[in-house]
């Protein structure tokens, strides 16, 4: 236990300082910039110019505390942060950054939480067949090789691929969007159904690149399960084959896995932004998609933090309860 | 004397990677396909005249055609086949940069690490962790929407901002397993000091791995270009692979029927991210011998 008190420790510094890094930077960049943003921006949403935008300029200065010192702001910055609050849109002004990234992040993790989960169970399930059969079946060693194929493929060009397939020549998804404009988004099975639909060619996109890793790493632990000795053994107790690989091989290969699935639950968030873009989807990445194109600096600034704050958490929790699941986990390298 | 015979193992060292690499299969493959791409892209890059890629230059819209034109042009008339070219080059240009600055600081950082120990290892080592925990390309997509006039150049530096922070993990680990053995004990006895025990006796046993690396980071930085453009913060003056794919994007090129201008950049993507994954596949099979006869 001792030893996991100095891991509980070292992780905790870890994700503090990747946290007051990030904040950092997220807090300095827009300072150091090159000309002043605030104005670009403003100049952009407010038609007409003149004293009005020297004013509105001014009164968002004072608003964001840009009128103080490098070291005030900072300070000023981290504590409105404790507080939740990460400052005003420009193109929703003024609603709050946070109310906005509240309304996308629903979108991004059931989008990424399905999709993961899915492809896992998919990959597994394959892979271990595919493990069990060996490198003697054709069918399966072709499929190795596609899976390959589709680990090595990032996910944002399956996504540019399948709207073309899927959205343009043969025309059975719709290509933008979360839902169908118009709907009231509430609880009822038509608006499920239209979400799901809406998600299908997203969702496609992520669960073709991640399923070729499942595949391949459960196919690889189940060929190096089957030399083992409790194998032969089952065997020679006559054991079906069906019963050996279900019930004594794929309960000794699936941790890793389980292990692999924890580890990826945390891009639960952000792991899918250029998907996001190319489908015109709801989520955070989009959101920072339209963010950049409208120069609304607060809301790229604010998902950013919001992003790196869930990716580093979510990071920060599964390496410290992790151990605590699976006591065979080594802490640190040591 | 000394010298010579030293130079002569070194040189024998390399000549023998080499030998290795290409007796794999995999690697070899990958390198063809890799090495194939690059001299034709040269090649043509040298041929085109640079109007070529210039807004209006030609009738945009074209499908590709045996008249001037083999892979059409785009909405914005540029010819798509010099596009491709200068684009190849560019994105390549970044890979490498970013590569080879995060695989060089990486492995200062790591070494330093390993070889050190103590109080400045745990320093580092939680740096480290911090810099890969944290989603680089969010990071990158914030900086470079607020640095706005990005190139080539800048986004290979910022790249390499996060591209050093994996090698160094690694290089930490080899120094470690490497610093205990025998012949480094034997380097110290005979009056070396810490930096020419580095480089003379330590860095001729990790440049396999780091080549490894090296193709790896390419592959990396490549990729986190292409999403960078997609995002909309790309080099947004210049081509690459990435910018071809975003105004391609932009101008619907999808949905309005001009395939030739959104699938020259994305299966030139499939293409190079096959060989450099080719390539990275064959060196673990030669420096991993414990892979070597084993499935998956």
């Amino acid at each position: 236990m001792a030893s996991y008190r100095k891991y509980l420790v070292e992780r905790t510094l870890t994700f503090i300082i990747s946290m007051f890094f990030s904040i950092t930077i997220v807090f300095l960049v827009p300072r150091l910039a090159p000309g002043d943003p605030i104005k670009t921006a403003l100049e952009q949403v407010i038609v007409g110019g003149g004293s009005e935008i020297e004013k509105t300029v001014e009164e968002y200065k004072r608003m964001l505390g840009l009128d103080k010192d490098l070291a005030t702001q900072y300070i000023f910055y981290i504590k409105e942060l404790f507080r939740g609050n990460l400052g005003y849109s420009i193109m929703y002004f003024p609603t709050p950054v946070i109310d906005i990234i509240m309304r996308a992040i629903p979108w991004s993790i059931g989008l990424l939480t399905t999709t993961t989960i899915l492809s896992w169970i998919i990959g597994t399930f394959i892979g271990a067949i595919a493990g069990w059969r060996g490198e003697g079946s054709r069918f399966f060693n072709i499929l190795a090789f596609i899976a390959l194929g589709l680990y090595v493929i990032p996910y944002y060009i399956f996504a540019v691929i399948l709207a073309y397939l899927f959205g343009y020549i043969i025309r059975i998804f719709p290509l933008s969007g979360g839902y169908t404009p118009g709907l009231m988004p509430s609880l009822n099975l038509e608006f499920i159904l239209d979400v799901i639909w809406h998600s299908t060619l997203p969702a496609l996109s992520i669960i073709l690149s991640s399923l070729g890793w499942w595949f391949l790493s459960m196919r690889s632990m189940i060929i190096n399960v089957k030399g083992e000795d409790f194998i032969l053994m089952a065997e020679a107790k006559g054991l079906r084959k069906n019963r050996i690989l279900w019930k004594y091989a794929f309960r000794n290969a699936i941790l890793p896995q389980v292990t692999g699935l924890a580890l990826s639950l945390r891009n639960v968030v952000g792991g899918a932004l250029l998907t996001e873009v190319i489908f015109a989807y709801p989520g955070v990445g989009y959101l920072i998609f339209t963010a950049i194109t409208n120069m609304d600096y607060p809301l790229i600034q604010g998902a950013v933090l919001f992003l790196i704050f869930t990716t580093c958490f979510l990071n920060f929790a599964i390496d410290i309860l992790y151990p605590l699941v699976d006591p065979r986990i080594r802490y640190g390298e040591e | 004397m000394l010298s010579y015979n030293r130079l002569e193992r070194r040189a024998s060292t390399l000549r023998r990677l080499f030998t290795m690499l290409f007796s794999n299969r995999i690697f070899t493959l990958g390198f063809t396909l890799f090495m194939t791409i690059i001299i034709i892209s040269l090649i043509g890059n040298h041929l085109f005249p640079q109007e070529f890629v210039r807004v209006g230059n030609f009738l945009p819209n074209q499908p590709p055609n045996l008249e001037g034109h083999l892979l059409g042009t785009d909405s914005l008339g540029r010819d798509i086949t010099a596009q491709l070219f200068m684009a190849v080059l560019n994105s390549l240009q970044i890979g490498l940069i970013a590569a080879a600055v995060g695989t060089a600081l990486g492995t200062i950082v790591g070494f330093m690490s390993g070889y050190k120990g103590g109080i400045v290892d745990s320093i580092l080592r939680i740096v480290i962790d911090a810099f890969l925990s944290i989603p680089s390309l969010i990071f990158l997509v914030l900086i470079a929407s607020v640095v706005k006039t990005v190139d080539v150049w800048s986004v290979a530096m910022l790249l390499s901002m996060f591209s050093w922070a994996n090698p160094a993990r690694q290089a930490r680990a080899q120094m470690l397993s490497l610093k205990e053995r025998d012949f480094v004990y034997m380097a110290r006895l005979s009056g070396m000091n810490s930096w020419e025990i580095v480089i003379k006796e330590i860095m001729p046993h990790i440049f396999a791995w780091m080549t490894a690396n090296f193709t790896n980071a390419v592959l990396w930085a490549i990729l986190t270009e292409s999403g960078l453009s997609i995002m909309g913060v790309g080099p947004q003056g210049e081509i690459t692979l990435g910018m071809m794919i975003y105004w391609a994007l932009k101008y619907v090129a999808l949905f309005r029927g001009l395939w030739w201008w959104w699938m020259t950049p994305v299966f030139t993507l499939i293409y190079l991210f096959i060989s450099l994954y080719l390539m990275h596949l064959g060196m673990d099979e030669v420096f991993n011998p414990r892979l070597r006869n084993k499935g998956g």
